[in-house]
């Protein structure tokens, strides 16, 4: 386990100094809806960031994420009873779905380590490929989803709660087991703070970078599953503005672009101050032209707190 | 050059994309061509082919040119097609932003070439001022449309209360106007409908779930309707509201008619939506460039009401959808504006 200190903590700080000052301003921020409100916000997001962030760690950077989450959330819509296709599956489109999400990891990692694609460059055209795939497939038009059943995934509750904040909690426990317990979460670290040491010691690099991001592409593909669930419909667009979020909410929790220094519970904090910050701007009344701006300035705040730097030999 | 073949595979995959454009085409035909945004959403797609339907029924090559939202992409593939043809076009175009109206009309008066724009263009650019390459300059009011549509919101809340309401990207247009449509309809009421707030979603569905959210915490029970610049915000909000079980006790309007927002107001979910008509949008703008091009109407004789014309945006409601749903959408390409519902308006 990553050693614990003060620095590590600051996320989390940064995370409750914000929720004091928006609290002062709008007392209603700290009742229980607006929290469970917020938990609901964060829950496509944090399934997101946990495959970003392993992505993150070795030093890479997974730009195809609106791509994928977009394309399974048509194959998603396409799957359940929807008005444009005669399927059916009920809760079995959910594993095709999230398959779909990995298997275009998987070509995003061999584009990568084989083709010697920066991963920026390899996402980033994989990325627009499902966008294009998502748009040739459906011409322009949403598949509308009629599974009510199916849609229970985001919109029922358990024990009070909306079952999309269980489904991002169990995603939040799977990749925290990969992160502490597996092999392959120390050789993410192992990659992303040296890949020269790593490799002489045996670490299969290329393996280990290709599996990551389909672990990335199966987590995007749950998105995907979440959006799909939580607006009804499955479309080329479903997920712009997504990208953003996601690599902010790492960032902001303290997870290092260069690689090597960070935790998947990090980018869960990331993400629900990037939420609490949304939320709060419209509680608080900041008028909407202002908004980006103080938007961009706490970010840079928070980050500038947030990231431990004595860890980081250099900055790029 | 790099640059030309480049133009060259996007323009070769645009018309791969024009499935209705026949294999056969001679050079000396006119060419007939739809330029829009994307091919990603529901109104540039069905505008496409609508321009599609008329190039068939006049038997002419046809072609889609898509911007994605880039303005010199745009205009770069106008240009080469322009060049391509040599001048022998006429391009149905939804510019991607008002300042490239004025470069797509320079160049098609340079080349000798047809235009009809739609929705955005400076407003001291005029049809007339161009004659005879400019035809025409088709919209909706936004206003107008606006207006009705909040005055239904209105009706469905019983008069009074408080709304909250999601605006478009803030510099568009169309988003300017709906909002001062949404506002002028407000200020009718004399004070009993009050704007709690309004935020900008930038016409996306999951920016507006978050905003409505976050209004339910801060005003709760006290938004009594929720006014969206368009359909796909409007479903956000719906959604968010679905998330409360509320969905159906709070009337929600949008703008554009997908079909997700006239089902939800066939549901009850939502109260009101405003339906264009993109079909005739993309076939009429053709029709008429291509009336003017070939010399079957004298455009530059027509009066300016026939030059700047609005469109026929239907408020749709749930009193009225059944009869929406089976209205008659055919229409006369000849009859160029049985569907104009009056000459263009500028604000001040």
């Amino acid at each position: 386990m990553a050693s614990i200190n003060l620095r590590a903590l600051a996320p989390i700080g940064v995370f409750f100094l914000l929720c004091i000052v928006i609290a002062i301003f709008s007392p209603n921020f700290l009742s229980v809806s607006n929290a469970i409100r917020i938990l609901n916000a964060s829950a496509i997001p944090v399934v997101l960031v946990m495959g970003a962030t392993f992505v993150i760690l070795m030093g890479s950077i997974d730009l195809s994420i609106e791509g994928i989450v977009a394309l399974c959330a048509v194959v998603t819509a396409s799957l359940v009873l929807n008005d444009t296709t005669a399927a059916n599956l009920g809760m079995w489109a959910i594993p095709f779905a999230v398959l779909t999400g990995g298997m275009v990891g998987a070509i995003n990692g061999a584009t990568h380590v084989y083709l010697r694609v920066p991963s920026f460059m390899a996402t980033l055209g994989i990325g627009f490929v499902c966008l294009g795939i998502a748009t040739a497939a459906l011409g322009g038009f949403p598949v509308r989803i009629a599974d009510r059943g199916f849609r229970a995934l985001t919109l029922g509750r358990t024990l009070g709660l909306p079952n999309g904040i269980w489904v991002a909690t169990a995603a939040v426990l799977v990749a925290l087991v990969i992160q502490e317990r597996t092999r392959l979460g120390r050789y993410v670290f192992a990659i992303g703070t040296d890949e020269v040491t790593a490799r002489q010691s045996g670490v299969p690099v290329e393996r280990i970078r290709i599996l990551v991001f389909v672990l990335a592409g199966l987590f995007s593909g749950m998105a995907g599953v979440m959006a799909a669930a939580q607006l009804g419909q499955g479309h080329a667009l479903i997920a712009s503005g997504r990208l953003f979020t996601t690599i902010t909410a790492v960032v902001v929790g303290g997870t290092a672009l260069s690689g090597g220094v960070g935790s998947v519970l990090n980018s869960v904090v990331g993400v629900l101050i990037v939420v609490v910050l949304t939320n709060g701007m419209v509680l608080m009344g900041v008028p909407p032209f202002v908004q980006q701006g103080v938007q961009g300035f706490l970010i840079i705040v928070a980050v500038s707190i947030a990231l431990d730097r004595r860890q980081l030999e250099f900055v790029k | 050059m790099g640059k030309f073949s480049r133009q060259t595979v996007l323009l070769a995959t645009a018309a791969a994309l024009s499935s209705g454009m026949g294999a056969a085409s001679f050079a000396d035909d006119m060419t007939l061509a739809i330029s829009m945004r994307s091919l990603s959403n529901p109104y540039h797609a069905t505008f496409a082919r609508g321009g599609e339907e008329f190039a068939k029924s006049v038997n002419l090559p046809f072609e889609v040119l898509v911007t994605e939202g880039n303005s010199e992409k745009g205009l770069a593939d106008i240009r080469a097609l322009i060049s391509r043809t040599n001048g022998n076009v006429c391009i149905n175009v939804d510019p991607n932003d008002s300042p490239d109206a004025a470069t797509i009309v320079d160049e098609a008066k340079a080349a000798g070439a047809y235009v009809v724009t739609q929705w955005n263009k400076p407003d001291d650019l005029h049809p007339w001022d161009n004659d005879p390459n400019y035809v025409a300059h088709m919209s909706f009011s936004g206003v107008g449309t606006s207006k009705e549509i909040t005055n239904a919101l209105i009706d469905a809340m019983g008069g009074e209360g408080g709304i909250v309401a999601i605006g478009g990207i803030l510099s568009n247009v169309p988003a300017i106007e709906r909002k001062l449509g949404m506002e002028q309809a407000v200020a009718d009421t004399d004070g009993k409908v009050e704007i709690l707030d309004f935020q900008p979603a930038d016409w996306n569905e999951t920016k507006a779930f978050e905003i409505m959210q976050a209004w339910l915490t801060r005003y709760g029970d006290d938004v009594k309707g929720v006014w969206a610049a368009n359909d796909s915000m409007g479903i956000g909000a719906l959604e968010a509201l679905r998330q409360e079980g509320k969905a159906g006790s709070v009337p929600v309007v949008g703008i554009d008619g997908t079909e997700a927002a006239l089902s939800a107001v066939e549901a009850g979910e939502m109260a009101g939506t405003v339906a264009w008509d993109p079909m005739w949008t993309g076939g009429m703008g053709l029709s008429l460039c291509h009336a003017a091009a070939s010399g079957a109407i004298d455009i530059t004789a027509e009066p300016h009401e026939h030059r700047e014309f609005y469109g026929t945006g239907i408020v749709v409601t749930p009193e009225n959808i059944a009869e929406f749903r089976e209205r008659d959408t055919s229409f006369d390409y000849g009859d160029y504006w049985a569907k104009s519902t009056g000459q263009i308006q500028y604000q001040q």
